[in-house]
């Protein structure tokens, strides 16, 4: 009989399904630190969508490769990540994989539900497309696929699969595991794919590249074993390995309340739902409101509250995280509501806070953004055609700011029909139909977020003590302190203080950073308040780097 | 009449220092800076002592000047590490540069550089492969030979600049955040003018405004021809504390450390964009590339590490050498703006500067940099 495959963990066997990812394989056999800091604390699986950068462990003698994006094989040799790498030879450029120069009409840039309906509409109005994702998996956040080849857990899931097959059919051609890396101006991409360099130019660009999770800032929350709420959706609906036994999540918004549910139909023992909001009753208008936008939608969120109810979960309304210890390998998690302060111990803490747009391609390359005050984050400028104000360069769904999966679809089909008929010097045609349909996506979205807390929390009560860089690990202390020498600018407080220079590239600290400094300059907050975009968009191998320069040997 | 002693136009590395400086004899200063950030915010901490081979290159003309100012250079680490000792730690490391050889042209090049070199005081040696391997075993193969240049070193500009910003505060320097526009003396107090008409005026000012200089002190005798560079720099994940010395290139533009953290900064010279005085120079692909992949093969062995940033900021050239002194138009106006790498000469510009607004001898002979050598 053939053994079972398996995984060495720090000469520990650690059993795999096919197709689970290296962070879900270790989940699953209860593994929880993968790296190290250099200041000596452990880290875990946060994001589980390729941006936190501390689920890094060593793969067969690479380094720092992050377990969340890495497909666990049998016989992988897996150690915890230490702070210092080994400095090592990169394997010989002529044993990597050759490199690719394409020049598609249309390129999309994630392949999530805004993107693949992008790909889908712009295929099909006849332009040639590439639609390059992250993942291996096509599906983003919202859809997620299964990895581990199982049946569709749900009709959303099914909706997932429906939709891939439906860019297949069309001609996409689709490729996963590809990391982009950098945008220029003159819409040049570079990216890389299974060590090989990848450049596009494009005749257009759609962006799709969703949203990240805005994290609940508390003293703990860096513990391995606390994660966003996402990432311990993506375990259980793609790799069918639940984030612990027992689970609290804590935050604001509907993806909370659905994540609870389908845990517990999972297995899991869902000790606590933290709601930042109150109690959906207090606010009549709006669930009327919701109604009346979708009556299908708003109906499935009664529905999983009712789903709680019956399972005996309980929602805690004005609900905020105190702080999370670590206690005998679990977490006991601090937290207070309107009837005061409790304390729950369980294997696995889940938050969500709300969400940050994944604006960074956009920003690089120029395209005008503007402060949206109520859900804390910068807006992407737009036309109908969700053109936006860079010519060729589209942007659809959650990156733009959040609007929602249903909404991001819509986006997606208009950009796609336009990118295209563009591209093929045809006119448009009627897109009132879509834009009708994106009004009512809109308007359920509103309403949904007025039941929810979606501005980002002021700090003002938070502790000293608690990180706010997680990368650097630079408290809010560190932050107060340096606002006292007034930086003026999040630069000048990443300079001086190191927040936001770490593998994450400050996406979690960043928001915060610009939020501080405008609070103490008193300037509303703008596109130039946050860091510089940069190349890099994400940490990228200096063997990449020439990998991709060789490609384009003089090109540029 | 003003407040201030001593009115410093620049909140670099030179404007730093000559405000600490200055204080420290209980002068009163007021720093106002434009706050463009792109000179010694965006500067990546190398120590240069030996020729550039980068600007012997590109500026052969200042090429004379930049010989002639060495022993400056090596007088300029001497003060950063005076600074380091009183107000670090920097990060400072004077483990010496390495500058490579890949062929024979570049080492018989290299040879000629260090007799020259040798002559203005530095402490060099050319290094045969055998020689490097016992101090540098992870360079490429390609690599024939070195001059290791002792003087040289590295430190964490963000460390330095921070400590030297706090230390300012510590003795009552006070900041303000304005970029001026133009100058104007009044016997014995200069008013420099902001962008939005406000006047700072002190007894003395301080010109540290880099590139910024020229243009500034437009009208106030002959044309101090200052320029800026736009340079990008990358900075990788930090991996293992292996690289001791400042590498660079005989006949290429690099120059690649490592700082404490384990991080590894790649810079030395490849072209950024220019956005203006509004802005910061922004990155070009070609730059990031080409610097990046030319580091890989230099030192292989950093090939697995990622890069997690790269951004741009400004060199300042003049003509090669340091401008130093009193303008003969206006006596109680100093200019102080570094010749090439001005990051490394800067605290001893700085330092010039204040002994200069307080009628002390300098701690260098002035006598050559002053202001007034670009009447025609």
């Amino acid at each position: 009989m053939a053994r079972e495959p398996i995984v060495h963990f720090d000469g520990m066997s650690i059993p795999i399904k096919a197709g689970q990812s290296l962070a879900a394989a270790l989940t699953a056999a209860g593994q929880r630190t993968f790296r190290e800091t250099s200041k000596g604390s452990s880290r875990g699986i946060f994001c589980g969508m390729g941006i936190c950068q501390d689920c890094l462990v060593t793969v067969d003698g690479a380094p720092n490769q992050r377990a969340c994006m890495t497909l666990a094989h049998d016989g992988m040799q897996v150690s915890t990540q230490v702070a210092l790498a080994p400095l090592m030879d990169a394997p010989p450029l002529d044993r990597a994989p050759p490199s690719r120069q394409i020049s598609p009409d249309v390129l999309v840039i994630g392949g999530g539900i805004g993107g693949l309906n992008a790909a889908i509409a712009a295929a099909q109005a006849g332009a040639q497309v590439v639609l390059l994702d992250e993942r291996k998996v096509p599906g983003g956040q919202y859809l997620k696929q299964s990895a581990v080849a199982d049946e569709p857990l749900d009709v959303q899931q099914a909706e997932g699969q429906k939709l891939v097959s439906a860019a297949r059919a069309a001609g996409v051609e689709m490729t996963g595991g590809v990391e982009v890396w950098g945008a220029f101006d003159g819409l040049l991409f570079l990216a890389e794919h299974q060590g090989g360099a990848l450049v596009i130019r494009p005749r257009k660009v759609i962006v799709a590249t969703g949203a990240y999770e805005r994290p609940r800032m508390t003293p703990g929350w860096t513990l391995p074993g606390v994660m966003t709420t996402g990432a311990a959706q993506t375990l259980w609906r793609s790799y069918r390995t639940l984030p612990g036994k027992r689970v609290a999540i804590f935050g604001t918004g509907p993806l909370n309340i659905q994540v609870a549910l389908e845990l517990a139909q999972g297995g899991a023992e869902v000790a606590a739902v933290g709601e930042a909001a109150s109690k959906p009753t207090r606010n009549i208008a709006s669930g009327i409101a919701l109604i009346k936008a979708n009556a299908t939608l708003a109906l499935k969120g009664v529905m999983m509250l009712a789903g709680l109810r019956h399972r005996r979960i309980p929602i805690h309304y004005e609900a905020n995280l105190v702080g999370v210890e670590q206690v005998d390998g679990r977490l006991a998690v601090t937290y207070r509501d309107s009837s005061g302060t409790h304390q729950t111990i369980v294997d696995a803490l889940c938050m969500n806070d709300g969400f940050e747009p994944q604006n960074e391609i956009l920003r690089l390359l120029g395209a005008e953004m503007a402060y949206d005050q109520d859900f804390g984050h910068l807006r992407c400028r737009r036309g109908e055609t969700m053109e936006t104000t860079v010519e060729g360069l589209y942007a659809v769904g959650d990156c733009a700011g959040l609007g929602g999966a249903p909404a991001a679809a819509v986006e997606g089909r208009i950009a796609g029909r336009a990118a295209a008929a563009s591209c093929r010097d045809e006119a448009l045609g009627d897109i009132s139909g879509l834009h009708a349909q994106l009004r009512r996506h809109r308007a359920f979205q509103s309403a949904l977020w007025r039941m929810h807390s979606p501005a980002p929390r002021t700090l003002t009560e938070a502790l000293d003590e608690t990180i706010v860089c997680r990368c650097e690990e630079v408290t809010l202390g560190e932050l107060r302190q340096s606002l006292t020498d007034k930086p003026g600018h999040a630069g000048t407080m990443k300079r001086a203080t190191r927040a936001g220079m770490g593998r994450c590239q400050g996406r979690y600290c960043g928001p915060v950073v610009a939020r501080l400094v405008a609070e103490e300059t008193g300037q509303p907050l703008r596109d130039h308040s946050y860091f510089a975009p940069r190349v890099p968009i994400k940490p990228i191998s200096i063997a990449a780097i020439l990998a991709a320069q060789e490609a384009l040997d003089g090109q540029i | 009449m003003g407040r201030y002693d001593v009115l410093v136009i620049g909140g670099g590395i030179v404007g730093l220092t000559a405000a600490i400086a200055s204080a420290g004899q209980n002068a009163r200063v007021l720093i106002v800076d434009a706050g463009i950030n792109a000179g010694s915010n965006a500067n990546a901490g190398s120590l240069h002592v030996q020729l550039q081979s980068r600007f012997i290159r590109l500026y052969p003309d200042q090429a004379p000047n930049v010989e002639a100012s060495l022993p400056l250079y090596l007088q300029a680490v001497r003060e950063w590490e005076r600074l380091d000792a009183l107000f670090g730690s920097f990060d400072l490391v004077r483990k010496g540069g390495l500058m490579l050889a890949e062929g024979e042209d570049q080492l018989r090049f290299l040879e000629m550089k260090a007799r020259r070199e040798e002559a203005r005081g530095l402490s060099v040696e050319i290094l045969d492969r055998r020689q490097l391997d016992a101090l540098a075993p992870w360079l490429g193969p390609q690599i024939m030979g070195a001059e290791l240049c002792r003087d040289e070193g590295k430190l964490n500009p963000l460390a330095a600049n921070v400590r030297l910003r706090a230390e300012a505060r510590r003795l009552g320097v006070e900041f303000l955040s304005d970029q001026v526009v133009s100058l104007h003396v009044d016997g014995a107090v200069v008013r420099a003018k902001g962008q939005g008409g406000q006047v700072h005026a002190a007894k003395q000012a301080v010109v540290a405004a880099a590139w910024g200089s020229g243009p500034l002190l437009k009208g106030w005798g002959p044309p101090v021809p200052s320029r800026a560079e736009p340079l990008h720099m990358n900075i990788t994940e930090p991996g293992e504390v292996r690289i001791n010395h400042l590498i660079q290139h005989a006949e290429r533009s690099i120059t690649l450390k490592q700082f404490g953290t384990g991080q590894i900064v790649i810079g030395g010279g490849w072209a950024a964009h220019d956005r203006g005085n509004a802005s910061v120079p922004s990155v070009l692909a070609a730059s990031m590339l080409g610097n990046v992949a030319l580091a890989a093969r230099l030192v292989p062995s950093i090939s697995r590490l990622r890069v997690l940033r790269t951004w741009a900021g400004m060199n300042t050239t003049v003509d090669g050498k340091t401008v130093i002194g009193r303008l003969p138009a206006a006596p109680n106006i100093i200019v102080a703006v570094p010749g090439d790498a001005g990051y490394t000469l800067g605290p001893l510009v700085g330092r010039a500067a204040a002994e200069i607004a307080a009628g002390q001898p300098p701690s260098f002979e002035i006598a050559n940099y002053g202001p007034s050598r670009f009447a025609a």
